[in-house]
């Protein structure tokens, strides 16, 4: 199995949610697409180590699990603040302090 | 595979650090009403406390390694993990009195910053892929909470999205980079990443330095990746500002620096256009902007960005001819004291700011006849930022320009020219804020709080006062700081 | 064809019978049951009782709960390297893992001290 396949599906899925971040209106959208960044360099990760042997690339694969974990909590955290504070589920609101 | 190999010594900064942000959280939630007195006093006491085994290792000298090389303690780490834990306790001087006296007091203030400080005192060992990711991620995590702080306060909520949303989406460009030199090189340790850096490398690897270093370039807000910068400065509690934009743009500046110096130094053809154009556009669009800011925060947002400039430009310039050493001392000692004299300043706006509840340039009209010492300590400091003698800033600048004339490249010359060119430039924008302290009068903002500067914040602006002046007069304890970080590399 | 595509030549087939067999059942019942169309039959299912109002957004409250779980969820992947090298590591893991779960335990303690368990 050819590693390039493995690269291309990751900068496919990195493109996306780059894409999707500097894109899309919705916060809770741009939480997701940062995910899918993430795991496209979980992808990376897994590929490069099973091609070397060497298991460094899965533990920093799970340590980027981890964090993204983190990350995601926080961020759900703060939109929550935003939507409390606009008394408003609409999140566009929230898009418009964007700048 | 058994035991790893430890050594308590070396590790003992940061396992002082951890215990001490458990313990605060713990006495925290356990013990609520006297928790607010004790709390402060415990992340203070903490920070020093993590001093003394860096002092006992310094004295020693050794160098420790551990992990497979993945924590090294050696002078570079030392002399990085001290600066942030005194950095981290000025920032509790900061923070005192605007946490406690506003609505927002919350123990978690303290053992956020605690465990922000705990990832830089890593982030300074850190010496593989792996290592600074983590430490890079502990730093930042934390100040996205700490950046919404006044939780009722939309500007404060926007300050943190917007830092959010560009912190994780470097993380993961700084990650994606990173994944790629880890299947480049087969490994995630700075030292064989470095070796390997040296050989014929497909192009690709250029991408890969150059993903990992725009996602430390967010990090430090250099142009064009600053735009979060000024909002998010703004929106923040003062006491977060003035951390952020020292303490964890000291980290961004500290990962790069390891990542570039003891990882990617053998192909200076892939990383020395990149920080070249940072550091250019960083002090041109910096000061410029500046120029045109009336609120002083924003002011000091865009001062930060060119600073920021200023202190990449040893780095863009090291991998020219034998200016390596050179560079990467210009950029510690940079560090150090861009540190001290804009903590420094943020006290002054945060002293300044319970007077007359504005951050507004006009709100200092006057502060020269009535609260001249405070006034003679801003004008110390913003003469520091502007490089003029004999405060620190000038001896900043000094090794800028010495690692330039060693490089003596036509690149780095251009770049030194445009440095000289632009520190003039910023003479007009400090010296904005100190003219209306010292020749305009007072201009009444109605509702004003108390003049009374608390102790904290005088605690914390006599320290930075006294870094900035000696430092200024005495350059060479910097310098020697400075020699010896890079012995060993 | 490779031996890698050949390996998931059955992944291929299970999917093309999954179909099938779909398809089957489906248009088998299509063609032995009556149709009637009634207002009643297109009313969502919900467990048997009416549904009450069009589909919300799920309580704000639930956040801090899934929040939790995730947490602590995710973290239980440090665990498992461990557990499979546990014989050589010995005492010192033990004391090792003691510690992260001891440093977890404060994170949850903290959540209930705070309330945010209480289903308020």
């Amino acid at each position: 199995m050819p590693i390039n396949y493995f690269l291309i599906l990751s900068a496919f899925l990195f493109c996306a949610g780059a894409y999707g971040v500097l894109a899309r209106r919705n916060s809770v959208l741009v939480l997701m697409s940062v995910e899918l960044m993430l795991n496209a360099v979980n992808i990376n990760l897994i590929a490069f180590s099973a091609q070397a042997q060497d298991v460094a690339g899965q533990v920093f694969a799970l340590f980027v699990i981890t964090i993204a974990a983190a990350e995601v909590g926080i961020g759900l955290a703060i939109v929550l603040l935003i939507y409390r504070n606009l008394r408003s589920p609409d999140l566009d609101r929230v898009e418009q302090l964007k700048g | 595979m058994g035991t790893p190999y430890f050594d308590y010594h070396a590790l003992a900064p940061v396992i002082v650090l951890a215990a001490v942000a458990l313990l605060a959280l713990v006495v925290d939630f356990v013990w609520k009403d006297g928790g607010r007195r004790a709390v402060p006093q415990i992340a203070g006491i903490g920070m020093l406390l993590a001093l003394i085994p860096v002092f006992t290792l310094a004295a020693d000298g050794e160098t420790r390694v551990m992990f497979g090389g993945a924590f090294v303690v050696d002078n570079y780490a030392l002399a990085f993990a001290g600066f942030f834990l005194i950095v981290g306790y000025v920032a509790v001087l900061l923070s005192y009195d605007y946490i406690d006296e506003g609505d927002y007091y919350r123990g978690e203030y303290y053992v956020l910053l605690l465990t922000s400080v705990l990832g830089m005192v890593v982030l300074a060992s850190a010496r593989d892929l792996i290592t600074i990711f983590v430490a890079i991620e502990t730093v930042t995590l934390p100040t996205f909470v700490l950046a919404g702080w006044r939780k009722h306060d939309i500007r404060s909520n926007e300050a943190a999205i917007k830092y959010f949303i560009i912190g994780v989406l470097s993380s993961a460009v700084m990650l994606y980079g990173m994944s790629l030199i880890f299947g480049l090189s087969n490994s995630t340790l700075l030292s064989e990443i470095g070796s390997v850096a040296g050989g014929d490398n497909p192009a690709l690897f250029a991408v890969a330095i150059f993903l990992t270093l725009a996602g430390f370039a967010f990090k430090v807000s250099a142009v064009p990746f600053h735009f979060w910068a000024p909002d998010t400065y703004q929106g923040a509690p003062l006491p977060v500002t003035a951390f952020l934009s020292v303490a964890s743009k000291a980290a961004g500046f500290v990962a790069m620096l390891s990542v570039v110096a003891l990882g990617f130094f053998a192909s200076p053809n892939s990383w020395q256009p990149v920080i070249w154009v940072l550091a250019a556009a960083s002090i041109v669009v910096g000061n410029l902007a500046a120029l045109r800011q009336t609120d002083v925060v924003r002011m000091l947002a865009y001062s930060s960005v060119a600073q920021g400039g200023f202190i990449l430009v040893p780095l863009a310039v090291s991998g020219d001819n034998d200016a390596a050493r050179a560079g990467f001392q210009g950029v510690l000692v940079y560090i150090l004291i861009y540190a001290a004299m804009n903590m420094g300043a943020f006290a002054c706006v945060i002293a300044n700011a319970r007077r007359t509840r504005s951050t507004e340039i006009q709100s200092f009209s006057g502060l020269g006849r009535s609260n001249p010492a405070m006034a003679v300590v801003f004008t110390v400091f913003l003469f520091s930022l502007a490089g003029i003698p004999p405060f620190a800033g000038w001896f900043a600048k000094f090794v800028m320009f010495r690692a330039v004339l060693d490089a003596g490249t036509t690149a780095a010359v251009v770049l030194g020219v445009l440095a000289a060119v632009f520190s003039v430039v910023a003479f007009f924008y400090y010296g904005t804020v100190i003219r209306r302290m010292w020749f305009h009068a007072a201009v009444d903002l109605g509702d004003t709080g108390s003049p009374r500067v608390p102790g904290a914040l005088v605690a914390a602006m006599a320290i930075t006062t006294t870094v900035v002046v000696v430092i200024g007069v005495y350059p060479q304890l910097f310098a020697k700081i400075g020699d010896l970080a890079f012995r060993a590399t | 064809m490779t031996e890698f595509y050949r390996s998931y030549l059955a992944v291929a087939v299970l999917i093309l019978a999954a179909i099938g067999m779909v398809g089957f059942m489906l248009g088998l019942g299509r063609l032995i049951r009556p149709v009637r169309a009634q207002e009643q039959k297109y009313i969502p299912y919900e467990a048997g009782s009416d549904p009450t109002g069009t589909f919300g957004q799920s309580n704000v409250r639930y956040y801090v709960f899934a929040l939790l779980f995730v947490i602590f969820d995710v973290e239980a992947v440090f665990i498992f390297p461990w557990a499979v090298n546990l014989e050589s590591l010995g005492w010192f893991g033990l004391v090792e893992m003691t510690i992260f779960v001891v440093v977890l335990t404060l994170g949850l303690v903290y959540a209930w001290r705070k309330g945010v368990l209480r289903w308020a």
